[in-house]
């Protein structure tokens, strides 16, 4: 390594990316041989619902938020929009409850753990912000029951349900934004520490390491 | 070997897999992942669409139903509605929810003020052009006594309990002693059966407008929207908020949020949606903990799902 | 654009004691408890590698 290099600001981040997550980590073409159950695909399935929620969310912006009240393609990707949605939770929520099961957050995986638990969290309240600018009764009701929730806790000071615009902006640009900073960082994590392997059956038996096998028989 | 020891080797037992790999395209998942959900959404916009159901405006509340109306803007302009008690952000009416000393309703302060009288009622009564009886009514209103004020609107809320419709789409109040408020709700309802309110309600301080706390709020103290909620299954009560219109699916994942509200000691409170924030606030943070905390982090070595995860594997073990 | 099935009429509800839930809801939910369980049991196609892919 160069002076130059030690100095350089770009050198070091590139290091360390580079290092925590090499191209190989990246994009692997191998997998632990333990990742063979149907369980798996949750992460995935939900990670393609929330590229078709994005994708249809910005056909409709295209045209802005009345355009799927008064035309049937409107209509059309409105409810493609709806449905990735509802798609997005069925299969993160089915992906949350494998990865507890097989308590993932081992292996200084806690991080990993975490990001996606405040996705979780972050997605509900951008799914609110989605629900309030529909702009139709449905919008109306959600917003003058839930701001009593926001007020209460004193969020409805600055987070004016009521206030078409603001959701609208939350709803468009600033909670999606969360959300896929938050997806990005829990699947690099997820990149960076590999899937998490199986308990050891001998964990109680023995305190040693983890006996994993050598070769794949068959 | 110490408790942090033990959690020290087992964190490393488990960092690393050094066992075997088998060949994997992520890139061809992610694409056979995309196809199909983009299929199923296909299949379900197609097979079922998506609900839409008209807005209410005020100007349909007040031709739909008027006594109501009416009531409504009575209340509003003695200050009796839900608004007008509501307190912060909306005024300083009452200190509004709390958890024992903490009332962060209270201090997060009046943000978006609002006077329900003027805004409500007399604002827009004085924005109506050459309707000099009109404009007597509202200074006879506002010149008197705040005394004379509410023995007007109560007497008069007395009476609104026995009105009715009449065909021209006015209201009759039977009885006396109200003062100039008839001239001002027959103005006040007149103004909103033709659309004027609306627009008054969402324009009056600028052109161009995005913020409808004012109709809305004037909406949600009558009937107009909790009528239209009670017939679609989304009032509180009817575990409404994980419902839509219509018969389709809602918002599964607020189960556990909306399920406080139907038990005691949340059902019967009036600081019920403080208590509730407060009891999902703790119950998320828990969930971002989960590896953190003993007992709940520990459920998955006791109860064994993962051998029927990772059966193969295991059974490649034992060979 | 019509729907082929038209969901725009009043829901049906599950009543239990104080538990109220709309048809479509619970189905989710059982779609998604039967989803998770034939996730778990349901067999995954075995993979095979060569010889060249398993590392020690």
């Amino acid at each position: 390594m160069s002076v130059t290099e030690e100095r350089s600001w770009t050198a070091r981040v590139r290091r360390r990316a580079v290092g925590a997550l090499p191209p190989e980590k990246l994009l692997p073409d191998r997998q632990p041989s333990y990742v063979a159950s149907w369980i798996y695909v949750f992460g995935v399935l939900s990670l393609a619902s929330l590229v078709v929620l994005i994708a249809s969310g910005c056909i409709l912006a295209t045209k802005g938020p009345g355009w799927w009240h008064v035309t049937g393609i409107g209509h059309f990707f409105n409810s493609i929009h709806l449905w990735s949605v509802e798609l997005f939770f069925f299969f993160m929520v089915i992906h949350l409850w494998g990865k507890y099961w097989m308590a993932a957050w081992r292996g200084g995986r806690a991080r990993v753990w975490m990001t996606g638990a405040v996705t979780f969290l972050v997605a509900v309240p951008c799914a609110l912000t989605g629900y309030v600018s529909q702009q139709n009764f449905d919008a109306q009701w959600i917003s003058t029951q839930a701001k009593d929730a926001m007020n209460s806790v004193g969020v409805g000071a600055f987070f004016n349900l009521l206030n078409f615009g603001q959701m609208y902006s939350y709803h468009v640009l600033l909670l999606p934004l969360a959300v896929v900073g938050l997806v990005v960082a829990h699947i690099l994590l997820v990149r960076k520490h590999g899937v998490v392997p199986p308990f050891d059956l001998r964990e109680r038996v023995s305190q040693e390491p983890a006996r994993e096998p050598e070769t794949e028989s068959d | 070997m110490t408790r942090r020891e033990r959690r020290s080797l087992d964190v490393d037992r488990y960092r690393e897999w050094k066992g075997a790999y088998l060949p994997y395209d992520i890139v061809k998942e992610a694409t056979i992942a995309l196809g199909a959900v983009l299929a199923l959404c296909l299949v379900l916009t197609i097979l079922l669409s998506s609900p839409d159901e008209r807005p209410s405006t005020v100007q349909s509340w007040a031709r739909t139903d008027p006594v109501d109306f009416v009531t409504t803007a009575t209340t509003e302009l003695d200050g009796s509605s839900g608004t007008g008690g509501y307190g912060p952000p909306y005024n300083h009416a009452s200190v509004g929810q709390h958890i024992a000393f903490i009332y962060l309703q209270k201090w997060l302060g009046v943000s978006h003020p609002v006077d329900t009288a003027r805004d409500f009622v007399l604002a827009p009564l004085r924005s109506i052009t050459s309707q000099p009886l009109l404009h007597a009514a509202v200074t006879a209103y506002q010149s008197a006594s705040p005394a004379q004020q509410a023995k007007w609107s109560g007497a008069y809320e007395k009476g609104l309990a026995k009105a009715s419709s009449t065909p021209g789409g006015a209201i009759s109040v039977p009885g006396s002693g109200y003062g100039p408020l008839p001239t001002l709700m027959g103005g006040l309802l007149s103004f909103a059966q033709s659309g004027g309110l609306d627009g008054a309600l969402l324009t009056n301080r600028q052109f161009y407008q995005t913020d409808y706390t004012k109709p809305l709020l004037l909406m949600a103290d009558g009937g107009v929207l909790s009528n239209r909620a009670h017939a679609e299954h989304l009032l509180g009560t009817q575990w409404g908020m994980m419902n839509e219109t219509g018969s389709y699916p809602g918002q599964v994942w607020l189960w556990l949020y909306t399920f406080w509200y139907q038990i005691k000691p949340f059902a019967t409170s009036d600081n019920a949606d403080i208590l509730v924030m407060a009891v999902m606030g703790v119950l998320s943070l828990a969930f971002v903990l989960v590896p953190f905390i003993p007992g709940v982090r520990d459920i998955p070595r006791w109860i064994p799902l993962h051998r029927l995860i990772w059966r193969t594997h295991y059974r490649t073990l034992s060979r | 654009m019509a729907a082929v099935f038209n969901l725009n009429h009043h829901a049906s509800y599950v009543h239990w004691h104080f538990f109220q839930m709309a048809v479509a809801n619970v189905v989710v939910i059982i779609v998604m408890l039967a989803v998770f369980i034939a996730a778990i049991v349901a067999p995954f196609p075995g993979r095979r590698g060569t010889h060249a892919d398993r590392e020690a």
